[in-house]
């Protein structure tokens, strides 16, 4: 069975490198982009099957960037990680599936990811 | 020369620091720009929104779906959760419990481009009758003490999303402001042994040099003592302390008055930012003598900073008397 690929969207070297090996354990590809610009290119040219998507980042923030891969592709998940809790109170978070808090323990990260991968 | 002016109800003081010659087209406002693009609220989208808890309109279809005038959905990712029990404790002399509450968002319509303050009075209703329902259906659970509705109207006064939508938060307990308003209005009845409120509808129909406009049941006013320039109120002519005991009749006349209120503030101020929200009496309080309910609709243009914050003043450079008379006189 095909692996299931996961681009992640972090502007932090250390975050892709622990969540990339942590979903690479899990059997996942993973893609990276570290800015939204990066992350909505690689989005168009090859869609991945779920993309985990910080939102504090330089340039376009991630519920910009939720907005614009919801247009290409409505049904496509992604989850939100960020360390802040308050951008859920923008309403624009609610196009995600999921808005995980950035945590050392990344249980709920994986629990939420395999909810929409398997 | 500047003036210090009390809130009659809260007792709060606020300084009319008049700018000479000071117009409405003098505020600065970030223009409302319909973006566009993917919305959370807009129909066809219901998926993206927890399973709604009321709509209106829907002829066909099924729940979460497509096809309706307006919804009510539970906020996705909420300050406060509905689960649980509120497992109140003392820490020495410090109070806390669960964060228990319920989280509602209003689609107010299904048009992304509709702005609150243009929809037709029977479109707005339904807005009104959604505060109504929703509370009604909120009170019956026991945890809970006041729900708060508001609106935020534009990026400066805390919206979002332009998708035009309201909010409410249900509480498990009473907040300062409700207690300071509900205190305020006993002290004064009683004294006068009569409703603060009803002596100033009273006060300012007679005197109408802060009566914006009125109909058969309400009035709209700004206050003596306003926060904000073009800060209003608008209130029910006859005394009632309960938002949740108004028939549909009486909400056809809000939505009117309220239509009118809000077209005359864009029409001074076009775009303007604004919140409001609805004051009513506590989910357990039984009808109340000394307090009337009413909504309090505060336009975005002045900045709260370290002498608000310090004092609970607040500096206004327009009296409520000129921002009445800029209200009263645009052509609608």
């Amino acid at each position: 069975m095909d692996k299931k690929r996961i681009l992640l969207v972090d502007d932090e070297e250390s975050i892709q490198l622990l969540y990339r090996e942590e979903f690479e354990d899990e059997g996942y590809i993973v893609d990276s982009a570290y800015n939204g610009s990066e992350a909505l290119a690689k989005f168009r040219e090859n869609p991945p099957d779920l993309v985990v998507l910080d939102i504090n980042m330089p340039g376009m923030n991630g519920i910009e960037v939720l907005r614009q891969m919801k247009e290409l592709q409505a049904n496509l998940p992604v989850i939100l990680s960020s360390a802040y809790q308050e951008y859920k109170q923008d309403f624009g978070s609610w196009a995600s599936e999921a808005y995980v808090v950035k945590s050392a323990n990344m249980d709920e990260l994986k629990a939420t990811v395999r909810k929409y991968l398997g | 020369m500047p003036e210090l002016r009390k809130d009659p109800i809260l007792g709060r003081w606020i300084i009319i620091a008049q700018e000479r010659g000071k117009r409405p087209t003098d505020f600065l406002v970030e223009e409302f720009k319909v973006k566009g693009g993917f919305c959370p609220l807009c129909p066809g989208n219901e998926k993206t929104t927890p399973d709604e808890v009321l709509v209106y309109g829907r002829e066909w279809g099924s729940p979460n779906t497509a096809g309706w005038k307006l919804r009510v959905v539970p906020n996705k990712y909420p300050a406060l959760i509905i689960e649980g029990n509120l497992d109140k404790q003392g820490e020495g002399l410090y109070d806390r419990m669960n964060g228990i509450g319920a989280h509602e968002v209003i689609i107010e319509s299904p048009n992304h481009q509709d702005r609150f303050s243009h929809l037709p009075p029977h479109d707005m209703l339904l807005t009104f009758r959604a505060f109504r329902d929703r509370i009604r259906d909120l009170s019956k659970d026991s945890r809970f003490n006041y729900v708060v509705v508001f609106k935020n109207f534009g990026r400066a006064a805390g919206a979002s999303l332009e998708h035009s939508h309201s909010q409410l938060v249900a509480l498990p307990i009473l907040p300062r402001m409700v207690t300071s308003e509900l205190d305020g209005s006993l002290s004064y009845f009683k004294y006068k042994d009569r409703c603060v409120f009803c002596d100033i509808i009273r006060q300012e129909i007679q005197q109408k040099v802060r009566l914006v406009c009125e109909n058969e049941q309400f009035v709209t006013v700004t206050p003596f003592a306003p926060r904000s320039p073009f800060e209003m109120w608008v209130m029910p002519r006859y005394h009632n302390s309960s938002y949740i005991e108004q028939d549909d009749s009486s909400l056809i006349a809000l939505a009117e008055i309220f239509s009118e209120t809000l077209r005359r503030l864009d029409t001074c101020i076009p775009h303007v930012p604004y919140n409001f929200v609805l004051h009513t009496q506590p989910l357990r309080s039984g009808p109340l003598e000394h307090y009337h309910w009413h909504f309090e609709i505060v336009p975005k243009l002045t900045s709260i900073a370290g002498f608000e914050w310090g004092t609970g003043f607040y500096i206004n450079p327009m009296p409520p008397e000129e921002t009445c008379r800029y209200l009263r006189e645009v052509n609608l």
